[in-house]
Order: C-alpha cells, then structure tokens, then sequence
C-alpha cells in the first residue's frame, strides 16, 4: 500500500509541503499545476471583480472536449446519415439525448461566457497595464477578441452538423455571404467555392465544416486559449493586482508579500476547482431538463419561414436584411456589408480599444472607474444597441422577416 | 556577396521554399478539381405534364410558368443569400416593371430576410441586389423541355412549344 502511494504521488503530486518554500514549489513542481503562478493576490480572487468568468469558460471547454470526443464516435458526417445519426442519438443511444443537451448547453453557455467576460475586462479596464512595464494586457485583450471569433465560429460550424433545416440554411446563408465579397465573380465565388468544396452545398461542404469544427478549430482555440492564461502570468495576473502596487505607490508604503497575496496551492486551486463543479451543475442542470431542439431533415427546396439565425447571430441577419445600398445600378449587397464588413469593423474596433484608452492607471482593474466614464458609456451604448437590435430580431420579425408584434405572430419564435 | 554568404542565402531560401511549397500542396488539395454535383443542364419532363400558371420544380429550386403554349423558367433562389423563395399572392396586380405596365398573378418573396420580387422576378423590396434570372428553356429531340441554368435569358424569354409532347 505505501508503494502503491509512492508511485502514485511520483506521479501526480510530487512535493509535500512542509513549510513556506515548499508550499511556493508545490506549485511549480507539479506538473499539472506549474502554470499556476505559486502565489496569488487576495484581490484577485474576489468574486465580485471577475466573476470567474474565465475559469467558467476554461471549465465549459473541458465538458465540450469530453462531450464532444464522445459524439464523433456516434456521429457520421455524411449528407444522407447526419440527420439520422442525431436522431439515434434521441432515441436508440443510452444517454445520447444527455450527451447532444450537455455539449449544446455548454456551446451556449460558453459564447454568452465569452461575451461577459468580455464586458467585464472592458467595465473594469482590465486590459490597461496600470504602469507595469513587463504587462501587455492590450495583446491578450486582442487575443481575447480572436478567441471571442473563434468560439462564435465553433459554434457556427457545430450546429451545421446535424444537418437539418437549421443547419442547411444557416451554412446556405453563410456560405453566400462569403460568395457576396466584392469583386463577386473574383474574390467571392472563389471563396464560396473553397468554403463549399463546389458550386453548392453538399457533402463536400458538410465534412469541410465537420474537420473545422472537430479539429482545427479547437486545436486553434486550445493553443490561443493557452497563450491567452500564459500571458496572464507573464502581465502580473489579473489587471486588479496592479491597485497593490499603486495604493502602495501612493502612501509611500513597501508591499509585503504576506500581507497582499496568499499559496495557490489550496487556495486559489480550491476556487477554480469549485468553479469547475459549480459550472459543471449549471451544465447538468439545463442538460436535464431542457431538451435540443432538432428541425426537419435539410431539405435545400424549401426554407423555414422565417429562417432565424441562433440568437448570438440574429444581429447579424437584421443588419444583413437592411444595409443593401443601391444608388441608381451600383449596388453593395447586404450580405457583404451587414454579414462581413460591418461585423468586421466592430471587431476591429473592440480589439484596437485599449489604445484608444489614454485613461490614468488608477483605472486599471476597477468596475466602472470615473476616469473611464466616456469609455463605458460607449462601450454600453454599443451593447444596448446589439442587445435591442437582437431582442427585435427574435420577437418581432416573423413570416418574411416582416415586423410583426409578437403576440399577432401565430408560431412561437425559434429562440436559439 | 562572398561565398558563405551566398551559402548561407541559399540554404535560407531553400528552408522557406520547401514550407511555402508544400503549404501550397495542402491548401491547394483542397479546392476540388472534380465535381459529383448533378449537371447545370437537366430535362424537365413533357410539357403537356405542367399546368397553366406557375410551377416549383423543386428538385431543381426553379419554377416553370406555363401561359398556353409558351412556356419559360424563372429560378427559386433568392439573389440576396440563395434562400428558396415562395410564391405569394400578388400585393397589387398590376405593377410598373422599368416602365412597362405588368399584370401578375403572383409575387415571390423570401422567407429569410424578406426579399420581394414580382411575378416576372423582378426586385423590388428588401434587400437582393438583383432580380431572380431567366434560364434557357428548349425543347430536346424526345419532345422534353430541356433547362440549362449556365445560360441566362431576359424577360422577353418565351419558349413556344407548337407539339406538347406524350
């Protein structure tokens, strides 16, 4: 038996601390463990300044790795079987109704994750150094940007699979998005070609999004999603650990260690877990009790009316319907300013930000600081207008996409 | 340039060639250079089969209109995304189409981002930039109506099928 714990500590939990030094090395000695710093800052861990919302996240890519990995075995990326294969899943696979709700709920879970924790960095003027020469918060503020895309664009590819009506249109749309970059019969239909895999959406565009979706795209996630927690370490921690240094800045103080941060190992490793069990719940919960929905089979000769996007890219399809511009014969569809170039701008925009912020550096890692007062406002202006422009996409375009009350609209509308 | 410099530059060039060349094999093996899709060009069946008015072909996401003894094809797919369109009950039964005094029996609209197009294909609401175009209708040695959606005719399109065929 003590063999057996020998072997089993050399394996996983190779230090046994005994005083201070050791409980510092406990961390970096571990293998599963070094990329936690050994010691963490009080602030930090608050609830209330991060919310934890990138553990959350860190915690629903694991469920969807473990999900995900799991359906490949049950899923068959073909045109013909696609459908039928999610259909098993409801019915003749022993839990494959648990494991479609739980990696569809994380999916959903993850982007509005991704999207407040997003909001929180910006609220709180997380991304600023704060005076710390070695910090670049600003870049893993883009790379946080990039990896906000990327999850919109797992998402994207994922609910494609099943290959129903949903699917169909969705990646019908996309793909002709693509198609309307200008020059078109340039720069356009050879895109469309290449995302297609031909002139129409068929069995080579399902398998092309299926790698995407199961391979390349996670890996790219995994890797920039590494970068991103690396580069924590290497800017100091969290944006909130900086108030130590300029509180102490300020009444001339020196900062003991003891007195501001505090062994990772329990402590910090003890939250991240139990925000991992907390998000695991959330997962399980929802999985339980609210069931994925699942269209018709795809069928390319009908459209559902209306066809609505998932509600992460319902503003997306309003700005699609309205921002076609004709002048006389000249005319830019709204495919290419609504559904690429505009989203692409305010991407932009959000990703430069942090430059355009000249705000002092007392501002760094504190909610709503006065000095960022500007900066908030339009960040949540911009917000309200998303939000609304999506409340009126789901509840007030009906057949047609015409306005419609929602009450006179005789279907209840698709809400994710 | 000495002599190990030029070296040196030759084996540098040599590194980046062989990355860039082979990156090239892999993006390029993915634009198909072979297509199993169904031909542009397809039979349609006899024309005595259709009924007068206007008919979705589905299989094909194009509708055939039939008026005694011409006939002609406007595509289903909508030019703004490439969503199927459907056919609606006229707004108004007589429209002004660049000019021209048209009365129609119906109107196309689709269902996602509300594009309208009048009974000939013509756009008029939301957002497609263009108008739903004509294919080139013939008639085949068999007496089949035969569609080829490479070639695009204008609104004064009509095939006149003096034989219906069967």
């Amino acid at each position: 038996m003590e063999k057996i714990k020998q072997i089993w500590r050399s394996l996983i939990w190779s230090y046994d601390p005994k005083d201070k030094i050791e409980a510092t090395k406990a961390t970096s000695k571990n293998f599963w463990l070094h990329w936690f710093p050994a010691r963490t800052t009080y602030k930090s861990m608050s609830i209330t300044y991060s919310f934890w919302l990138g553990t959350v996240l860190f915690s629903l890519f694991i469920i969807l790795t473990i999900t995900g990995v799991i359906l490949m075995f049950l899923y068959i990326p073909s045109t013909e079987r696609a459908y039928w294969t999610i259909k098993d899943l409801e019915n003749s696979v022993s839990f494959g109704w648990f494991l479609r709700n739980a990696h569809r709920w994380a999916a959903h879970l993850m982007v509005t994750a991704v999207f407040l924790h997003m909001a929180r960095v910006f609220f709180t003027g997380a991304y600023k150094n704060g005076g710390n020469p070695e910090a670049n918060r600003p870049l893993n503020w883009i790379v946080g940007v990039i990896l906000l895309i990327l999850t919109l664009a797992l998402s994207y590819t994922g609910y494609l699979l099943p290959w129903d009506q949903l699917a169909l249109w969705a990646i019908v749309i996309g793909a002709n998005i693509a198609k309307s970059v200008p020059p078109e019969n340039i720069v356009g239909e050879s895109l469309y070609f290449f995302l297609a895999g031909g002139t129409q959406i068929d069995q080579n565009t399902l398998i092309r999004f299926y790698v995407l979706h199961c391979i390349f795209l996670p890996i790219l996630l995994l890797v920039l999603s590494s970068y991103h927690m690396w580069r924590i370490r290497k800017d100091g921690g969290l944006a909130v650990s900086e108030q130590y240094k300029i509180e102490a800045k300020k009444q001339n103080k020196r900062l003991i260690q003891d007195e501001y941060t505090t062994f990772t190992i329990p402590f910090l490793f003890r939250r991240v877990f139990m925000i991992f069990l907390v998000t695991t719940a959330i997962v399980l919960f929802f999985s339980v009790f609210a069931k994925a929905p699942l269209e018709e089979p795809a069928d390319p000769s009908w459209t559902p009316n209306p066809a609505k996007a998932p509600w992460y890219f319902l503003w997306i399809q309003e700005l699609i319907t309205i921002t076609t511009v004709k002048i006389g014969d000249f005319t830019i569809n709204g495919g290419f300013l609504g559904g690429a170039l505009i989203p692409a701008l305010l991407f932009l925009l959000w990703a430069v930000w942090p430059y355009l912020d000249k705000s002092p550096d007392e501002a760094t890692g504190v909610w709503f600081h006065k000095s960022r007062i500007v900066h908030n406002i339009i960040f949540a202006i911009i917000l309200i207008i998303l939000i609304a422009v999506t409340i009126f996409a789901m509840y007030f375009r009906g057949p047609y996409w015409q306005v419609y009350w929602p009450w006179r609209w005789p279907e209840i509308p698709h809400m994710f | 340039m000495d002599r190990r410099k030029f070296i040196a530059y030759l084996g540098r060039t040599a590194v980046v060639l062989t990355f860039l060349g082979q990156g090239f094999a892999y993006f390029r093996s993915l634009i198909p250079n072979t297509l199993y899709e169904p031909p542009k060009k397809f039979k349609l069946g006899y024309p005595k089969d259709y009924p007068e008015g206007i008919t979705f072909v589905a299989k094909y996401r194009i509708f055939l209109v039939r008026e005694g003894k011409s006939f002609w094809v406007i595509s289903a797919i909508c030019q703004h995304l490439g969503c199927t369109v459907n056919i609606v009950p006229p707004k108004t039964e007589v429209v002004k189409i660049k000019g021209e005094e048209f009365r129609q029996k119906w109107e196309f609209f689709c269902p996602c981002h509300g594009s309208a197009y009048y009974g000939d294909g013509t756009f008029y609401g939301g957002p497609a930039p263009k108008s739903l175009p004509w294919y080139k209708l013939d008639i085949g040695p068999d007496g089949q109506l035969v569609v080829d959606t490479n070639t695009e005719v204008d609104h004064k399109f009509r095939l006149v099928v003096e034989d219906l065929g069967g």
